[in-house]
């Protein structure tokens, strides 16, 4: 079951270091074969930390995601999730 | 006059004189066409430096969390994530199966995508940094390289490298290393905010001359003026040895004519409480309860801040804990929480603002703990508002916290009624001071924001940092003003920002008539000293003289 879905990314940073950490640890924990990439452009693979970060993806920019396996649909749910929650800035 | 002085940026207003120790890897990869490679061979070496690595980072998460903090800590995380990184493992393999021996591989593997992000601006470049440390880490493993251990250095030991890693500050111990000095970083890098905690000298960012100090040679770490002192002359080193910052003091300390003046830490985790007491501060001027949202999905409990809290109490029994209410909004977000996005952030809804609307429920929730914390603790709890500018906005507060008072009698919880202030951070809460201070017990002056909003200067935007400061008359007036105010109802008054901090202004602000002085744990011995030599009559002359100054270096001039 393959399945498709476009998301825009809501933590200011971007997709780098912990948005993208947590994204990759996401994507590990399913079963489903995970793809990412901008709409139109070759996607990548979603386990690799390098290919997930170096798609420069910020704050605003749409991400297409394709998710084949048996979860895929709790896969896009929660990596949807990651991607749409604001990342908290510094502390103090 | 030393030989030669570099300037970087001061990390940490401390000084120390050292003998240099260059931390660099200098790994040396073996001649690929010299060795014959066995892939089954390779490929398993390769599998256990990854394991050895990766056991590695996990025990340095944990040293770096315990000493300088979650965040910090969660570094390590995206190097596992690197290090197991199947783009990498693909490329590993595919060199070996070329025939590349296994270090050989890990350089080949790394070194593309490392370019790729060293391409790439800003933070993405910052990765690069990432893989680099992940790289270095397997190759040391994969070669056996000699590696100078920081755990173990000798004593009075300056480190030199291009780059300190969070996991290579980790194994700094302040009590044997004298500084140290790095080509690349900023203030805020990782490396320079982990100086600070320990108050170890350092500077960051000194560029590539650096790398003509060579190991043996003699240094002064000046990481007040950012400066290194290479073969500094006998004075330069004394100065350099004595200026470790003051002795830590444990008592109260007075002015030479007897005025008391409190000095206690900003706290922005429970792990800095202990480090506080440790330096002498007498409690704590400010605690910053975000940390208690962050890293988390949703708010915590009541249980959990009253914990917390009497965590805080019990580490300062003879003191007393002001605590922030939760302080969000402007640069500070919390992911479950949702705030809205603005033109102007600053001047939006934060602090007090969301308690008294989109967070009311977190607001009691909040107070409630308090309540209950100050009748268990051992020191004396304070509660303060922060970003109060008007009297409607600290009635709304004082109305929360009896409504919570009431909540808890009813249910028949223990509880006491905490000291009670409002944070000075807006002008017009300076010029309803008064007002405020009528209402509560004491008045806590935050001159980051208050500069910020006396002189319309962005704290964070470097090109008005020059105005970001509080020495201009119209911030000095404005604390006057407050304390002038606060005394007159009887209120004491306290100030928590970074000016507090500066032995410098410690003069300054006992001669406006501050009582209690907050700030980083590092600078409380200093201005501790500070207030021991000062005459607060002496001191009161000259600060009227800064009150009365039309410019800032008239107010700099009054000081001297």
């Amino acid at each position: 079951m393959s399945l498709e879905r476009t998301v825009t990314l809501v933590p200011e940073a971007g997709l780098h270091a912990r948005p993208a950490s947590e994204f990759v640890e996401a994507v590990n924990d399913h079963e489903a074969e995970i793809s990412i990439g901008r709409p139109g452009e070759d996607p990548v693979q979603a386990n690799s930390m390098i290919a997930v970060t170096s798609l420069g993806i910020e704050h605003g920019d749409e991400v297409h995601l394709v998710a084949d396996g048996e979860d895929a649909e709790a896969a896009l749910d929660e990596l949807e999730r990651i991607l749409t929650t604001p990342e908290e800035e510094a502390a103090t | 006059m030393a030989e030669r002085e570099l300037q970087g940026t001061g990390a940490t207003p401390r000084s120390g004189v050292g003998t240099v120790v260059w931390y660099g890897q200098d790994i040396e990869l073996p001649d690929a066409d010299d060795v014959t490679v066995d892939e089954a061979v390779e490929r398993d070496r390769f599998a256990d430096a990854v394991e050895t690595a990766r056991a590695e980072l996990e025990t340095e998460r944990e040293a770096t969390a315990e000493r300088v903090g979650e965040e910090e800590a969660a570094v390590f995380d995206a190097h596992v994530q690197f290090l197991e990184d199947p783009a990498i493992e693909d490329a590993v393999d595919t060199e070996i199966a070329a025939g590349a021996p296994a270090p050989n591989a890990v350089d080949a593997a790394f070194g593309s995508h490392i370019e790729q992000f060293e391409g790439m601006n800003g933070r993405m470049a910052e990765r690069a940094d990432d893989l680099r440390d992940v790289r270095d880490r397997l190759l040391r493993l994969l070669t056996d390289g000699d590696r100078v251990d920081l755990a173990d250095l000798p004593e009075g030991s300056v480190v030199l490298a291009e780059r300190l890693t969070p996991s290579d500050t980790a194994q700094l111990d302040p009590d044997t290393v004298a500084g140290f000095a790095t080509v690349t970083g900023g203030r805020t890098s990782h490396a320079a905010i982990f100086a600070r905690s320990l108050a170890l000298p350092a500077v960051v960012g000194v560029g590539d001359e650096l790398d003509a100090i060579e190991t043996g040679a003699d240094v002064v770490v000046n990481g007040d003026a950012g400066t290194l002192l290479i073969d500094p002359d006998e004075d330069e080193r004394s100065a350099a040895a004595t200026d470790s910052g003051a002795d830590v003091v444990e008592e109260r300390v007075e002015t030479t004519d007897g005025r008391e003046i409190e000095v206690a830490a900003n706290v922005g985790r429970p792990a800095e409480l202990g480090p506080a007491a440790d330096r002498g501060a007498d409690g704590v001027g400010l605690y910053r309860t975000e940390f208690l949202f962050l890293d988390r999905e949703s708010p915590p409990s009541e249980d959990e801040q009253y914990e917390a809290v009497r965590e805080a109490l019990d580490t300062f029994p003879e003191g007393r804990v002001v605590v922030r209410t939760l302080d969000i909004g402007g640069d500070k977000r919390i992911p479950y929480l949702d705030l809205p996005e603005e033109e102007n952030p600053f001047l939006g809804e934060r602090g007090v603002r969301r308690s008294l609307g989109p967070d009311a429920d977190l607001f009691v929730t909040q107070l409630r703990a308090l309540l209950r914390a100050a009748a268990d603790g051992e020191g004396d709890l304070a509660v303060m508002f922060p970003l109060v500018a008007s009297i409607e906005e600290l009635e709304g507060a004082l109305d929360a916290l009896d409504d919570a008072a009431a909540d808890l009698d009813d249910a028949g919880v223990e509880y006491e009624r905490p000291e009670v202030g409002v944070m000075v951070e807006t002008p017009s809460a300076v010029f309803v001071a008064e007002e405020l201070a009528a209402r509560v017990d004491f008045l806590s002056i935050g001159t980051n924001d208050l500069t910020q909003y006396v002189m319309a200067a962005d704290r964070e935007n470097e090109r008005v940092g020059d105005l970001h400061d509080p020495t201009y008359p119209g911030v000095v007036r404005a604390i006057h003003r407050t304390v002038e105010a606060a005394h007159a109802r009887d209120a004491w008054v306290g100030m928590c920002g970074e000016m507090a901090g500066d032995p410098d202004l410690t003069e300054l602000l006992v001669g406006l008539g501050l009582d209690e002085l907050s700030m980083s744990a590092v600078t409380v011995p200093d201005v501790k000293a500070a207030v021991s030599e000062t005459s607060y009559s002496t001191a009161s002359e000259r600060a009227e003289d800064a009150r009365n100054a039309a410019t800032r270096s008239a107010v700099t001039n009054s000081q001297q």
